[in-house]
């Protein structure tokens, strides 16, 4: 059927959205990493003032819908400081705060998993706090916190779809033009469902695979 | 009353058990000793048939428990198990815990089995006051006391014992062997896998030794405490039984 | 000023609507999950295969590609569903096989020992996991599952995509015609905010209740 071959046609044009969506996905972790990581030492290690900055920054990010986060900076915060920042960037600006939030938690629980006595034991052959932290804390708990960070990496990517709203040009996006185009929308919607899996799949996986290479033999939970 | 007839159970390349075969009458109380390995938790559990054996057979009351035909449910209902980990159910009470073996297995109404549920708690001294309490709340001796009262409570023929007091405090321990020598001492028929060399001297009316899933050496208190002939029990029981012996 | 009248009074629509959708999806999708964990846990290799199809279905499409399947993919072979009822049906798909989840592992964490215990005195299988594992289980599944019904309060602004009027909906109207952006989505994630953290409340006073011991 004509309309069945030119479906087929526009999976290239559907595929495609996988490097938007990378790009998402890449760079909301990455920005959620490079804030997260200073937020859960301010929570472990930090004082009360500090607390009073990062827990509404947690308290807003984890708390307001994604969607309702986008177009509030989009439509209002961004210009409002006469910040132009295009759909693209402004998405990744909105996932990496929103996951800098959740990746706190995740490396704040990890730092607090590593025994106590890791720490008391550094300072005891005369390291100072900071290289305690550098050479003994700090790689141990990024190693605990992989199996949260290939969670955090699904559930970005499945957010990524939700930037389909201001229009950035990744896989729902593309998907819905498909079915807008070729008046289907089954076939579509499932192709990109189904390609939303294997990525998640992918992903998970090398990051599995890291995981075991680089575990920590006897620790904790894992 | 309990017939135990050349029993084999494998895991893999272990013999756990490798042709066990002895009885029991009503009324006896036998303990089974060993050390750790030679397979009595295993055979305990064949008996009430949480495992189900590899060969041979067992007879409770005359009617043979293994075959393919038994209702198990049945069968459970009559012999008490009292697990060493005590096992109570976390989310019930003390009373909760005797009770729902009466009203969910037995179909028992509830007045009946509040009733009975508080009789079986008083023969194993559990007062009024813990009634209401949670697992988490109580002692190890009360638990594993409440969990003697659960096997109770379902009227059984026969009560499986598997090390009781192995994961108890020796001061915690005497007060549930107490209640065990009561229960054996009054009728109860009773199997009891325990490394208390005292305690099984005074209650048992035989003692089964095993050894590498088999049983070595059967005698009385009176003939071992005479004339211990068998190596191993004699060494067993100089050391007081326990772990120490061969690991 | 009559500006705020007018969007607040039409939020408080949007907010009945998103009410509406949450109230029903939130049980039904604690049921399936319930239903789901303990088919992939005890059921056959059929039915715990079918559950685990099913969870990984819908854990791994977006929720957005399941509610625009449900609602422009079903016509295509016959199946009408409103926007309300599709958005409904995609929460609890997606909450449930998040869910099932949950419940699978804190089955799996209930100790051997209890089992045991329960076959001991003489319980099916039947008996032993209504009476003993699961009454165990849930109480150690509903700090997850009170997360997953938080989640599905944020998500449910995704039903605007196919038609909803529901908060979000309502505020991206108001938005394109008076463009006071700041305001109007500042009110909404406040309002938002306010929902959950009531719904959190509620789940403490849950998870209260059913703690062991009390």
């Amino acid at each position: 059927m004509t309309s069945y071959s030119f479906f087929l046609s526009y999976i290239p044009f559907i595929a495609e959205g996988a490097l938007w969506t990378i790009c998402l996905v890449g760079g909301g972790i990455g920005l959620g990493f490079i804030i997260g990581i200073p937020v859960a030492l301010g929570q472990v290690y930090g004082g009360r003032t500090l607390r009073y900055v990062i827990e509404p920054y947690l308290w807003f990010f984890r708390g307001v819908p994604l969607l309702v986060q986008l177009f509030l900076f989009y439509w209002g915060l961004l210009p409002s400081i006469g910040f132009k920042l295009d759909p693209l960037e402004t998405s990744i600006l909105v996932l990496g705060l929103r996951s800098g939030a959740y990746q706190s938690q995740i490396f704040r629980s990890a730092m607090e998993s590593v025994e106590k006595g890791q720490f008391l034991a550094a300072m005891s052959i005369g390291m100072s706090r900071g290289q305690a932290m550098l050479y003994i804390i700090l790689p141990q708990a990024l190693r605990i916190s992989i199996p949260g960070w290939a969670n955090e990496y699904a559930i970005m990517l499945k957010d990524s779809a939700i930037c389909f709203s201001l229009g950035v040009m990744e896989i729902l996006t593309r998907a819905r033009y498909t079915a807008i185009a070729t008046g289907m929308a089954l076939l579509p919607y499932l192709f990109a469902g189904i390609f939303f899996i294997l990525l998640t799949n992918l992903g998970t996986g090398i990051l599995n695979t890291a995981y075991k290479r680089l575990r920590i033999p006897g620790s904790i939970g894992v | 009353m309990l017939e135990v007839e050349n029993i084999y159970k494998s895991y893999g390349n272990v013999k756990a058990l490798n042709g066990v075969t002895f009885s029991l009458e009503k009324g006896e109380t036998k303990v089974i000793a060993g050390p750790s390995g030679a397979g009595k938790s295993t055979l305990l559990k064949c008996i009430n048939l949480l495992i189900k054996p590899d060969r041979g057979r067992i007879f409770l009351e005359g009617e043979e428990i293994t075959s393919p035909n038994t209702n198990i449910s049945k069968v459970r209902q009559k012999i008490g198990f009292v697990f060493q980990e005590f096992n109570l159910f976390n989310h019930l009470t003390v009373l909760g815990n005797v009770m729902i073996g009466l009203t969910k297995v037995k179909k028992m109404p509830k007045e009946e089995a509040l009733r009975r549920a508080k009789e079986a708690l008083e023969m194993v001294h559990i007062g009024e006051d813990l009634w209401n309490r949670y697992p988490s709340q109580i002692s190890g001796g009360e638990k594993q006391r409440t969990a003697i009262a659960r096997a109770l409570a379902m009227d059984p023929v026969l009560m499986l014992y598997d090390e009781p007091t192995s994961a108890l405090d020796p001061n915690l321990a005497a007060e549930v062997l107490q209640v065990i020598k009561e229960l054996s001492r009054s009728g109860m028929t009773s199997l009891i896998v325990t490394h208390e060399m005292s305690f099984a001297l005074e209650v048992a009316d035989e003692m089964l030794f095993m050894f590498d899933g088999r049983i070595v050496h059967a005698a009385s208190p009176v003939e071992l405490l005479s004339n211990p002939k068998h190596e191993l029990a004699s060494r067993f029981l100089r050391l007081g039984g326990g772990n120490g012996f061969l690991g | 000023m009559d500006f705020w009248v007018e969007f607040l009074g039409s939020l408080l629509n949007g907010l009945l609507t998103t009410l509406q959708m949450v109230l029903i999806a939130a049980p039904a999708g604690v049921i399936m999950g319930l239903l789901l964990g303990t088919m992939r846990v005890y059921g056959g290799r059929i039915i715990s295969s079918i559950s685990f199809a099913i969870t990984a279905v819908f854990r791994g499409f977006p929720l957005l590609v399941t509610l625009f399947i449900l609602f422009f993919g079903l016509p295509e072979v016959g199946i009408y569903i409103s926007p309300f009822w599709a958005a409904v049906t995609g929460f609890v798909l997606c909450s449930g096989a998040y869910i099932s989840e949950y419940v699978r592992g804190s089955i799996l964490s209930v100790e051997e020992g209890q089992s045991l215990a329960a076959r001991s005195i003489g319980m099916t299988k039947f008996q032993e996991i209504l009476y003993i594992i699961l009454p165990q289980a849930i109480r150690r599944a509903i700090p997850s599952i009170s997360n997953e019904i938080a989640y599905m309060i944020q998500y449910s602004s995704l039903a605007f995509a196919i038609g909803v009027q529901e908060m979000f909906s309502v505020s991206k109207t108001f938005n394109s015609i008076y463009f006071r952006s700041v305001e109007i989505f500042s009110a909404l994630a406040i309002t938002y905010l306010a929902i959950e953290g009531i719904a959190t409340y509620i789940f403490k006073i849950i998870e209260k209740r059913f703690r062991v011991p009390p």
